[in-house]
Protein backbone atom coordinates (compact mmCIF):
# COMPACT_ATOMS: atom_id res chain seq x y z
CA UNK A 1 0.00 0.00 0.00
CA UNK A 2 1.37 3.36 -0.90
CA UNK A 3 1.79 6.07 1.69
CA UNK A 4 -1.22 8.10 1.05
CA UNK A 5 -4.36 5.25 1.44
CA UNK A 6 -2.08 4.50 4.57
CA UNK A 7 -2.09 8.09 5.60
CA UNK A 8 -5.60 8.36 4.88
CA UNK A 9 -6.23 4.83 6.92
CA UNK A 10 -4.04 6.22 9.90
CA UNK A 11 -6.29 9.46 9.79
CA UNK A 12 -9.99 7.61 9.77
CA UNK A 13 -8.21 5.18 12.91
CA UNK A 14 -7.09 8.21 14.78
CA UNK A 15 -10.86 9.81 14.66
CA UNK A 16 -12.56 6.35 15.60
CA UNK A 17 -9.86 6.47 18.17
CA UNK A 18 -10.65 9.71 19.56
CA UNK A 19 -14.24 9.51 19.26
CA UNK A 20 -14.32 6.28 21.01
CA UNK A 21 -12.33 7.43 23.65
CA UNK A 22 -14.40 10.78 23.69
CA UNK A 23 -17.94 8.71 23.67
CA UNK A 24 -16.91 6.58 26.71
CA UNK A 25 -15.47 9.82 28.49
CA UNK A 26 -18.69 11.87 28.20
CA UNK A 27 -20.89 8.74 29.32
CA UNK A 28 -19.14 8.26 32.74
CA UNK A 29 -19.08 11.76 33.35
CA UNK A 30 -22.55 12.40 32.59
CA UNK A 31 -23.59 9.09 35.14
CA UNK A 32 -21.21 10.65 37.65
CA UNK A 33 -22.97 13.58 37.74
CA UNK A 34 -26.81 11.33 37.64
CA UNK A 35 -24.92 9.14 40.73
CA UNK A 36 -24.39 12.15 42.24
CA UNK A 37 -28.16 13.58 42.39
CA UNK A 38 -28.63 10.31 43.83
CA UNK A 39 -29.55 7.79 40.76
CA UNK A 40 -28.21 3.89 40.95
CA UNK A 41 -25.93 3.41 38.57
CA UNK A 42 -25.38 -0.81 38.19
CA UNK A 43 -22.86 -2.09 35.89
CA UNK A 44 -25.57 -3.25 33.46
CA UNK A 45 -26.96 0.52 33.12
CA UNK A 46 -23.54 2.06 32.69
CA UNK A 47 -22.12 -0.89 29.99
CA UNK A 48 -25.58 -0.05 28.38
CA UNK A 49 -25.34 3.56 28.39
CA UNK A 50 -22.21 3.35 27.41
CA UNK A 51 -22.58 1.16 24.20
CA UNK A 52 -26.04 3.55 23.22
CA UNK A 53 -23.81 6.71 23.35
CA UNK A 54 -20.83 4.70 21.21
CA UNK A 55 -23.96 4.78 18.90
CA UNK A 56 -25.65 7.82 19.56
CA UNK A 57 -22.69 9.98 20.61
CA UNK A 58 -19.56 8.93 18.71
CA UNK A 59 -20.57 9.88 15.48
CA UNK A 60 -21.08 13.42 16.77
CA UNK A 61 -17.91 13.68 18.28
CA UNK A 62 -16.14 11.78 15.12
CA UNK A 63 -17.38 14.68 13.00
CA UNK A 64 -16.48 17.16 15.43
CA UNK A 65 -12.64 15.15 15.75
CA UNK A 66 -12.58 15.15 11.84
CA UNK A 67 -13.02 18.92 11.63
CA UNK A 68 -10.49 19.71 13.65
CA UNK A 69 -7.94 16.50 12.43
CA UNK A 70 -8.20 18.03 8.90
CA UNK A 71 -6.06 20.69 9.83
CA UNK A 72 -4.43 20.20 13.04
CA UNK A 73 -2.64 16.53 11.58
CA UNK A 74 -1.17 18.18 8.35
CA UNK A 75 0.29 20.62 10.60
CA UNK A 76 1.67 18.45 13.33
CA UNK A 77 2.69 16.07 10.60
CA UNK A 78 4.47 19.21 8.71
CA UNK A 79 6.15 20.79 12.20
CA UNK A 80 7.09 17.08 13.18
CA UNK A 81 9.46 16.97 10.43
CA UNK A 82 11.10 20.03 11.22
CA UNK A 83 11.60 19.45 15.10
CA UNK A 84 12.07 15.46 14.73
CA UNK A 85 12.29 15.71 19.16
CA UNK A 86 9.30 17.57 19.61
CA UNK A 87 6.74 14.81 17.44
CA UNK A 88 5.01 12.85 19.88
CA UNK A 89 4.37 16.54 22.19
CA UNK A 90 3.57 17.89 18.92
CA UNK A 91 0.69 15.44 17.62
CA UNK A 92 -0.55 15.25 21.70
CA UNK A 93 -0.98 19.46 21.67
CA UNK A 94 -2.30 19.36 17.89
CA UNK A 95 -4.78 16.99 18.99
CA UNK A 96 -5.40 18.27 21.93
CA UNK A 97 -5.90 21.56 20.44
CA UNK A 98 -7.98 20.71 17.27
CA UNK A 99 -10.53 19.01 19.42
CA UNK A 100 -10.86 22.24 22.03
CA UNK A 101 -10.92 24.38 18.62
CA UNK A 102 -13.86 22.11 16.95
CA UNK A 103 -15.69 22.88 20.49
CA UNK A 104 -15.02 26.41 20.47
CA UNK A 105 -16.64 26.47 16.66
CA UNK A 106 -19.64 24.38 17.60
CA UNK A 107 -20.35 26.30 20.59
CA UNK A 108 -20.23 29.90 18.63
CA UNK A 109 -22.54 28.09 16.26
CA UNK A 110 -25.05 26.05 18.06
CA UNK A 111 -27.88 27.89 19.76
CA UNK A 112 -27.19 26.35 22.77
CA UNK A 113 -24.15 27.64 25.18
CA UNK A 114 -22.30 24.55 25.23
CA UNK A 115 -23.24 21.38 22.65
CA UNK A 116 -21.58 18.73 24.34
CA UNK A 117 -22.38 18.10 28.26
CA UNK A 118 -19.16 16.76 29.52
CA UNK A 119 -17.95 20.49 27.85
CA UNK A 120 -19.66 22.40 30.22
CA UNK A 121 -16.74 22.08 32.90
CA UNK A 122 -12.84 22.48 32.60
CA UNK A 123 -11.88 19.27 33.41
CA UNK A 124 -14.63 17.80 31.03
CA UNK A 125 -13.19 20.08 28.41
CA UNK A 126 -9.80 18.95 29.13
CA UNK A 127 -10.85 15.04 29.19
CA UNK A 128 -12.23 15.71 25.39
CA UNK A 129 -9.08 17.45 24.29
CA UNK A 130 -6.90 14.49 25.55
CA UNK A 131 -9.17 12.14 23.72
CA UNK A 132 -8.09 14.00 21.14
CA UNK A 133 -4.33 13.82 21.89
CA UNK A 134 -4.47 9.94 21.85
CA UNK A 135 -5.99 10.07 18.59
CA UNK A 136 -3.60 12.58 17.31
CA UNK A 137 -0.99 10.28 18.64
CA UNK A 138 -2.46 7.30 16.95
CA UNK A 139 -1.96 9.41 13.68
CA UNK A 140 1.70 10.28 13.86
CA UNK A 141 2.72 6.50 14.92
CA UNK A 142 0.86 5.02 11.81
CA UNK A 143 2.26 7.81 9.77
CA UNK A 144 5.74 7.34 10.67
CA UNK A 145 5.19 3.45 9.51
CA UNK A 146 3.25 4.51 6.43
CA UNK A 147 6.41 6.68 5.60
CA UNK A 148 9.07 3.81 6.52
CA UNK A 149 8.70 1.76 3.85
CA UNK A 150 10.30 1.24 0.70
CA UNK A 151 10.73 5.03 0.19
CA UNK A 152 14.02 6.26 0.63
CA UNK A 153 13.58 10.04 1.36
CA UNK A 154 12.83 11.38 4.81
CA UNK A 155 9.79 13.95 3.13
CA UNK A 156 7.60 10.79 2.45
CA UNK A 157 7.70 9.97 6.24
CA UNK A 158 5.57 12.27 8.64
CA UNK B 1 -50.85 10.55 6.64
CA UNK B 2 -49.94 8.57 9.32
CA UNK B 3 -51.53 11.41 11.79
CA UNK B 4 -54.33 12.14 9.97
CA UNK B 5 -55.19 8.29 10.11
CA UNK B 6 -54.38 9.03 14.02
CA UNK B 7 -56.84 12.20 14.46
CA UNK B 8 -59.02 9.88 12.82
CA UNK B 9 -58.44 6.82 14.72
CA UNK B 10 -58.77 8.75 18.16
CA UNK B 11 -61.89 10.71 17.03
CA UNK B 12 -63.65 7.28 16.31
CA UNK B 13 -62.01 6.08 19.74
CA UNK B 14 -63.51 8.52 22.06
CA UNK B 15 -66.83 8.97 20.42
CA UNK B 16 -66.71 12.36 18.64
CA UNK B 17 -65.40 13.41 15.46
CA UNK B 18 -62.02 15.28 15.03
CA UNK B 19 -62.04 18.56 13.86
CA UNK B 20 -61.39 18.84 10.07
CA UNK B 21 -59.78 21.42 8.61
CA UNK B 22 -63.52 22.84 7.14
CA UNK B 23 -64.72 22.78 10.92
CA UNK B 24 -62.69 26.26 12.01
CA UNK B 25 -61.71 29.08 9.67
CA UNK B 26 -58.54 30.87 10.57
CA UNK B 27 -58.71 34.83 10.56
CA UNK B 28 -55.58 37.45 10.69
CA UNK B 29 -56.33 39.52 13.62
CA UNK B 30 -53.64 41.62 13.84
CA UNK B 31 -50.16 41.48 12.38
CA UNK B 32 -46.83 43.37 11.90
CA UNK B 33 -45.79 42.06 15.45
CA UNK B 34 -41.73 41.23 16.08
CA UNK B 35 -41.68 37.75 17.55
CA UNK B 36 -44.71 38.32 19.59
CA UNK B 37 -44.50 36.47 22.57
CA UNK B 38 -47.74 36.24 25.11
CA UNK B 39 -50.90 37.96 24.88
CA UNK B 40 -53.37 39.02 27.37
CA UNK B 41 -56.84 39.81 26.92
CA UNK B 42 -57.77 43.58 28.54
CA UNK B 43 -61.33 44.28 29.65
CA UNK B 44 -62.66 47.31 27.47
CA UNK B 45 -61.97 44.66 24.74
CA UNK B 46 -58.28 45.37 23.39
CA UNK B 47 -54.89 43.25 23.83
CA UNK B 48 -51.46 43.11 25.09
CA UNK B 49 -49.24 41.54 23.11
CA UNK B 50 -45.65 41.17 24.36
CA UNK B 51 -42.90 41.40 21.38
CA UNK B 52 -39.71 39.26 22.49
CA UNK B 53 -37.74 42.13 21.01
CA UNK B 54 -38.62 43.81 24.07
CA UNK B 55 -42.18 45.51 23.66
CA UNK B 56 -45.22 45.46 24.62
CA UNK B 57 -48.09 46.73 22.24
CA UNK B 58 -51.45 47.10 22.15
CA UNK B 59 -54.19 45.94 19.68
CA UNK B 60 -57.19 47.62 19.76
CA UNK B 61 -60.57 45.97 19.42
CA UNK B 62 -60.90 45.79 16.09
CA UNK B 63 -57.14 43.55 15.27
CA UNK B 64 -55.58 47.06 14.15
CA UNK B 65 -51.82 47.68 16.32
CA UNK B 66 -51.20 50.38 18.00
CA UNK B 67 -48.50 52.28 16.58
CA UNK B 68 -46.69 52.98 19.77
CA UNK B 69 -45.29 50.48 21.88
CA UNK B 70 -46.36 50.67 25.75
CA UNK B 71 -44.13 53.60 27.52
CA UNK B 72 -42.47 52.34 30.80
CA UNK B 73 -41.66 48.84 29.49
CA UNK B 74 -38.23 47.82 31.69
CA UNK B 75 -35.00 47.31 29.02
CA UNK B 76 -34.78 43.29 28.79
CA UNK B 77 -31.75 41.43 27.79
CA UNK B 78 -32.33 40.16 24.54
CA UNK B 79 -30.31 37.82 22.72
CA UNK B 80 -31.18 34.05 21.12
CA UNK B 81 -34.51 33.05 23.69
CA UNK B 82 -34.13 35.69 25.62
CA UNK B 83 -36.02 38.85 26.32
CA UNK B 84 -39.43 39.98 26.75
CA UNK B 85 -41.70 36.84 27.64
CA UNK B 86 -45.15 36.85 29.14
CA UNK B 87 -47.88 39.75 30.00
CA UNK B 88 -50.04 38.38 32.49
CA UNK B 89 -53.14 40.81 34.07
CA UNK B 90 -53.63 40.88 37.79
CA UNK B 91 -57.29 38.60 38.94
CA UNK B 92 -58.03 41.65 40.38
CA UNK B 93 -57.34 44.04 37.00
CA UNK B 94 -60.35 45.91 37.02
CA UNK B 95 -60.09 47.61 40.66
CA UNK B 96 -56.01 47.54 40.45
CA UNK B 97 -54.76 47.59 37.07
CA UNK B 98 -51.80 45.41 37.44
CA UNK B 99 -49.96 43.57 34.95
CA UNK B 100 -47.15 41.37 35.46
CA UNK B 101 -44.02 41.29 32.99
CA UNK B 102 -41.55 38.05 32.65
CA UNK B 103 -38.14 39.22 30.65
CA UNK B 104 -34.84 38.29 30.53
CA UNK B 105 -32.62 39.94 32.53
CA UNK B 106 -29.10 40.89 32.95
CA UNK B 107 -25.83 40.32 29.84
CA UNK B 108 -24.85 37.35 28.38
CA UNK B 109 -22.59 36.58 30.98
CA UNK B 110 -24.89 37.16 34.36
CA UNK B 111 -28.40 36.61 33.54
CA UNK B 112 -31.96 35.05 34.37
CA UNK B 113 -35.92 35.59 34.46
CA UNK B 114 -37.30 38.36 36.47
CA UNK B 115 -40.55 38.90 36.86
CA UNK B 116 -42.07 42.76 37.68
CA UNK B 117 -44.84 44.39 37.69
CA UNK B 118 -46.89 47.65 36.75
CA UNK B 119 -50.01 49.52 36.65
CA UNK B 120 -51.83 49.99 33.14
CA UNK B 121 -52.53 53.58 33.34
CA UNK B 122 -53.17 55.24 29.97
CA UNK B 123 -51.70 52.85 27.92
CA UNK B 124 -48.27 53.60 30.14
CA UNK B 125 -47.01 51.64 33.04
CA UNK B 126 -46.97 53.10 36.00
CA UNK B 127 -45.82 52.18 39.37
CA UNK B 128 -43.22 49.51 37.81
CA UNK B 129 -42.28 46.96 40.72
CA UNK B 130 -39.35 44.22 40.21
CA UNK B 131 -41.11 41.30 42.27
CA UNK B 132 -38.70 38.38 41.90
CA UNK B 133 -35.44 37.24 39.92
CA UNK B 134 -34.62 33.91 39.19
CA UNK B 135 -31.28 32.88 40.85
CA UNK B 136 -28.42 32.33 40.48
CA UNK B 137 -27.55 34.25 37.09
CA UNK B 138 -26.12 32.88 34.57
CA UNK B 139 -24.16 32.53 30.90
CA UNK B 140 -25.74 31.97 27.47
CA UNK B 141 -29.30 32.51 26.40
CA UNK B 142 -31.18 29.72 26.76
CA UNK B 143 -34.24 28.24 28.87
CA UNK B 144 -35.39 30.45 30.73
CA UNK B 145 -39.30 29.63 31.14
CA UNK B 146 -41.35 32.67 31.83
CA UNK B 147 -45.22 31.75 31.99
CA UNK B 148 -47.24 32.55 34.67
CA UNK B 149 -50.02 31.33 36.28
CA UNK B 150 -52.64 32.16 38.85
CA UNK B 151 -54.16 29.19 41.51
CA UNK B 152 -57.39 29.46 43.32
CA UNK B 153 -55.68 31.61 46.29
CA UNK B 154 -54.42 34.54 43.51
CA UNK B 155 -50.60 33.46 44.37
CA UNK B 156 -48.76 33.19 41.32
CA UNK B 157 -47.32 30.34 39.48
CA UNK B 158 -43.90 31.22 37.57
CA UNK B 159 -42.52 29.18 35.45
CA UNK B 160 -38.49 28.85 34.64
CA UNK B 161 -35.41 26.76 32.93
CA UNK B 162 -32.23 25.38 33.68
CA UNK B 163 -30.05 27.52 31.50
CA UNK B 164 -29.35 24.83 29.48
CA UNK B 165 -26.03 24.45 30.84
CA UNK B 166 -27.26 23.51 34.15
CA UNK B 167 -29.76 20.31 33.95
CA UNK B 168 -28.43 19.17 37.14
CA UNK B 169 -29.31 22.13 39.26
CA UNK B 170 -33.05 21.44 38.62
CA UNK B 171 -32.29 19.21 41.28
CA UNK B 172 -30.73 21.58 43.86
CA UNK B 173 -33.78 22.86 45.86
CA UNK B 174 -30.73 25.63 47.16
CA UNK B 175 -31.61 27.31 43.46
CA UNK B 176 -34.38 28.34 40.99
CA UNK B 177 -32.56 27.07 38.18
CA UNK B 178 -35.04 23.98 36.36
CA UNK B 179 -37.85 25.29 39.19
CA UNK B 180 -41.44 26.57 39.08
CA UNK B 181 -41.83 29.31 42.06
CA UNK B 182 -44.67 30.72 43.60
CA UNK B 183 -45.05 34.43 44.72
CA UNK B 184 -47.86 36.37 45.89
CA UNK B 185 -48.48 39.18 43.60
CA UNK B 186 -46.24 41.61 45.54
CA UNK B 187 -43.65 39.37 45.39
CA UNK B 188 -43.34 37.62 48.92
CA UNK B 189 -43.06 34.37 49.20
CA UNK B 190 -46.39 32.71 50.61
CA UNK B 191 -46.07 30.59 53.80
CA UNK B 192 -47.22 27.28 52.96
CA UNK B 193 -45.00 27.14 50.26
CA UNK B 194 -43.83 23.37 49.74
CA UNK B 195 -40.31 23.78 50.84
CA UNK B 196 -40.50 27.05 53.26
CA UNK B 197 -38.77 25.78 56.36
CA UNK B 198 -36.48 23.16 54.66
CA UNK B 199 -32.87 24.81 55.41
CA UNK B 200 -30.81 25.52 52.35
CA UNK B 201 -34.37 25.39 50.07
CA UNK B 202 -35.05 28.40 48.29
CA UNK B 203 -38.67 29.49 49.87
CA UNK B 204 -40.06 30.26 46.55
CA UNK B 205 -40.06 26.90 44.67
CA UNK B 206 -42.74 25.16 44.33
CA UNK B 207 -42.06 22.17 42.15
CA UNK B 208 -38.72 21.55 41.06
CA UNK B 209 -36.69 19.06 38.42
CA UNK B 210 -37.78 20.88 35.39
CA UNK B 211 -36.17 22.07 32.14
CA UNK B 212 -37.73 24.56 30.33
CA UNK B 213 -41.69 25.21 31.05
CA UNK B 214 -43.20 27.50 28.56
CA UNK B 215 -46.86 26.46 29.10
CA UNK B 216 -48.85 26.52 31.98
CA UNK B 217 -52.26 26.96 33.09
CA UNK B 218 -54.85 26.56 36.45
CA UNK B 219 -57.65 24.83 36.10
CA UNK B 220 -59.49 26.39 38.64
CA UNK B 221 -62.50 24.38 38.03
CA UNK B 222 -60.84 21.33 38.65
CA UNK B 223 -58.18 23.04 40.90
CA UNK B 224 -55.62 21.43 38.19
CA UNK B 225 -52.23 23.10 37.80
CA UNK B 226 -50.85 22.02 34.51
CA UNK B 227 -47.60 22.52 32.59
CA UNK B 228 -45.44 21.43 29.70
CA UNK B 229 -41.56 21.43 29.16
CA UNK B 230 -39.29 21.60 26.46
CA UNK B 231 -37.16 18.10 26.43
CA UNK B 232 -33.88 17.70 24.27
CA UNK B 233 -34.47 15.76 21.50
CA UNK B 234 -37.79 13.76 22.43
CA UNK B 235 -39.27 14.29 25.64
CA UNK B 236 -40.94 17.36 25.92
CA UNK B 237 -43.60 16.52 28.80
CA UNK B 238 -46.87 17.71 29.98
CA UNK B 239 -47.15 17.19 33.65
CA UNK B 240 -49.73 18.05 36.77
CA UNK B 241 -48.25 19.95 38.73
CA UNK B 242 -48.50 19.76 42.53
CA UNK B 243 -46.75 21.22 45.30
CA UNK B 244 -43.18 19.89 46.79
CA UNK B 245 -43.45 17.40 43.71
CA UNK B 246 -40.07 16.51 41.93
CA UNK B 247 -40.67 16.27 38.17
CA UNK B 248 -37.37 14.25 37.25
CA UNK B 249 -35.36 16.28 35.29
CA UNK B 250 -32.37 15.16 33.91
CA UNK B 251 -32.44 11.95 36.26
CA UNK B 252 -35.31 10.75 34.27
CA UNK B 253 -36.64 11.93 30.66
CA UNK B 254 -37.44 10.64 27.22
CA UNK B 255 -34.93 12.81 25.56
CA UNK B 256 -31.83 12.12 24.38
CA UNK B 257 -29.15 15.41 23.92
CA UNK B 258 -28.96 17.35 21.17
CA UNK B 259 -25.36 15.38 20.11
CA UNK B 260 -26.81 11.98 20.77
CA UNK B 261 -26.14 11.24 24.10
CA UNK B 262 -28.00 9.93 26.91
CA UNK B 263 -29.27 11.93 29.22
CA UNK B 264 -29.96 9.62 31.56
CA UNK B 265 -31.08 5.98 31.37
CA UNK B 266 -34.10 6.27 33.35
CA UNK B 267 -37.32 7.56 32.20
CA UNK B 268 -38.58 6.61 35.46
CA UNK B 269 -37.36 6.06 38.88
CA UNK B 270 -39.30 6.02 42.40
CA UNK B 271 -39.74 9.62 44.44
CA UNK B 272 -40.06 11.44 40.74
CA UNK B 273 -43.44 12.62 39.48
CA UNK B 274 -44.00 10.94 35.89
CA UNK B 275 -45.54 13.02 33.30
CA UNK B 276 -48.91 12.64 31.75
CA UNK B 277 -47.52 12.15 28.89
CA UNK B 278 -44.56 13.27 26.50
CA UNK B 279 -44.01 13.58 23.26
CA UNK B 280 -40.81 12.11 21.06
CA UNK B 281 -39.65 13.73 19.16
CA UNK B 282 -40.03 16.89 20.28
CA UNK B 283 -42.79 19.24 19.05
CA UNK B 284 -41.37 21.76 21.18
CA UNK B 285 -44.25 22.88 23.32
CA UNK B 286 -44.82 26.72 24.03
CA UNK B 287 -47.52 27.79 25.63
CA UNK B 288 -50.66 26.42 27.15
CA UNK B 289 -54.58 26.87 27.78
CA UNK B 290 -57.75 25.12 28.67
CA UNK B 291 -60.65 26.18 26.15
CA UNK B 292 -63.92 27.62 27.66
CA UNK B 293 -65.69 29.20 24.60
CA UNK B 294 -68.98 28.73 23.75
CA UNK B 295 -67.45 28.51 19.84
CA UNK B 296 -66.80 24.95 19.71
CA UNK B 297 -68.65 23.09 21.81
CA UNK B 298 -66.58 20.00 21.01
CA UNK B 299 -63.40 21.57 22.45
CA UNK B 300 -64.53 22.80 26.48
CA UNK B 301 -62.61 21.67 28.84
CA UNK B 302 -59.54 20.15 26.39
CA UNK B 303 -55.98 21.64 27.02
CA UNK B 304 -54.47 22.91 23.79
CA UNK B 305 -50.97 23.33 23.14
CA UNK B 306 -49.12 25.44 20.89
CA UNK B 307 -45.81 23.72 19.68
CA UNK B 308 -42.79 25.44 17.80
CA UNK B 309 -41.23 22.75 16.05
CA UNK B 310 -44.48 20.55 14.92
CA UNK B 311 -45.73 24.09 13.70
CA UNK B 312 -49.39 23.23 15.22
CA UNK B 313 -51.45 22.51 17.88
CA UNK B 314 -52.10 20.14 19.97
CA UNK B 315 -55.19 19.31 21.42
CA UNK B 316 -55.28 17.17 23.97
CA UNK B 317 -58.61 15.96 25.29
CA UNK B 318 -59.36 15.70 29.01
CA UNK B 319 -62.59 13.70 30.29
CA UNK B 320 -63.13 13.52 33.39
CA UNK B 321 -59.75 14.61 34.41
CA UNK B 322 -58.22 11.47 32.36
CA UNK B 323 -56.63 12.69 29.17
CA UNK B 324 -58.05 10.99 26.03
CA UNK B 325 -56.09 11.18 23.06
CA UNK B 326 -54.45 14.01 20.97
CA UNK B 327 -55.39 15.97 17.68
CA UNK B 328 -52.82 18.16 15.72
CA UNK B 329 -54.64 21.30 14.45
CA UNK B 330 -53.49 23.83 12.08
CA UNK B 331 -50.86 22.56 10.78
CA UNK B 332 -51.80 24.11 7.58
CA UNK B 333 -50.38 27.30 8.69
CA UNK B 334 -46.58 25.94 8.89
CA UNK B 335 -46.02 28.37 10.96
CA UNK B 336 -44.10 27.96 14.69
CA UNK B 337 -47.36 28.90 17.05
CA UNK B 338 -46.00 30.82 20.00
CA UNK B 339 -48.85 31.23 22.01
CA UNK B 340 -52.15 30.18 22.14
CA UNK B 341 -55.06 31.58 24.27
CA UNK B 342 -59.04 30.94 24.55
CA UNK B 343 -60.17 34.46 23.89
CA UNK B 344 -63.32 36.11 25.93
CA UNK B 345 -65.03 35.91 22.82
CA UNK B 346 -65.23 32.51 22.20
CA UNK B 347 -62.12 32.65 19.64
CA UNK B 348 -58.98 30.38 20.17
CA UNK B 349 -56.38 33.23 19.97
CA UNK B 350 -52.76 32.20 18.21
CA UNK B 351 -49.37 34.34 18.35
CA UNK B 352 -47.18 33.23 15.22
CA UNK B 353 -43.52 33.43 15.68
CA UNK B 354 -41.98 35.25 13.36
CA UNK B 355 -40.36 38.74 12.21
CA UNK B 356 -43.93 39.09 11.14
CA UNK B 357 -45.46 37.56 13.56
CA UNK B 358 -49.47 37.99 13.41
CA UNK B 359 -52.58 37.20 15.62
CA UNK B 360 -54.85 34.43 14.39
CA UNK B 361 -57.91 34.17 15.11
CA UNK B 362 -59.56 30.60 15.31
CA UNK B 363 -63.54 30.85 14.98
CA UNK B 364 -66.32 27.87 13.28
CA UNK B 365 -66.06 28.14 9.33
CA UNK B 366 -69.78 28.41 9.40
Amino acid sequence: MSSKPRLLLAFILAVLLASLLASIFQTQTNLAALQALGAPMPMDVRLGTTCLDLLGFAPTFALLSTLGFIFALPLAAWCARRMPTLRWAIFLLAGAIAIWCALALANTLAPMPTLIAADRSSLGTLGLMLCGSVGALLFGLLGQRAGRPASSTSSDSL
Amino acid sequence: MLRFSRALLLGALFGSAPLLAQDYRIETFSEGLEHPWAMAFLPDGRMLVTERVGRLRIVEADGSLDPEPVAGVPEAFIAAQAGLMEVALDPDYTDNRWLYLSYAHGSLEANNTRLARARLVDDELHDFEVLFTAQPLKAGAAHYGGRIAFLADKTLVLTLGDGFDWREEAQNPANHLGKIVRLNRDGSVPQDNPLIGQEGAAPEIYSLGHRNVQGIFFDAEHNRLYSHEHGPRGGDELNLIEAGNNYGWPLATFGIDYTGARISPYTELPGLSAPLLHWTPSVAPSSLTLYRGELFPNWRGDLFAATLAERSVRRIRVLDGMLAGEEVLFEELEERIRDVRSGPDGALYLLTDSAEGRVLRVVPSE
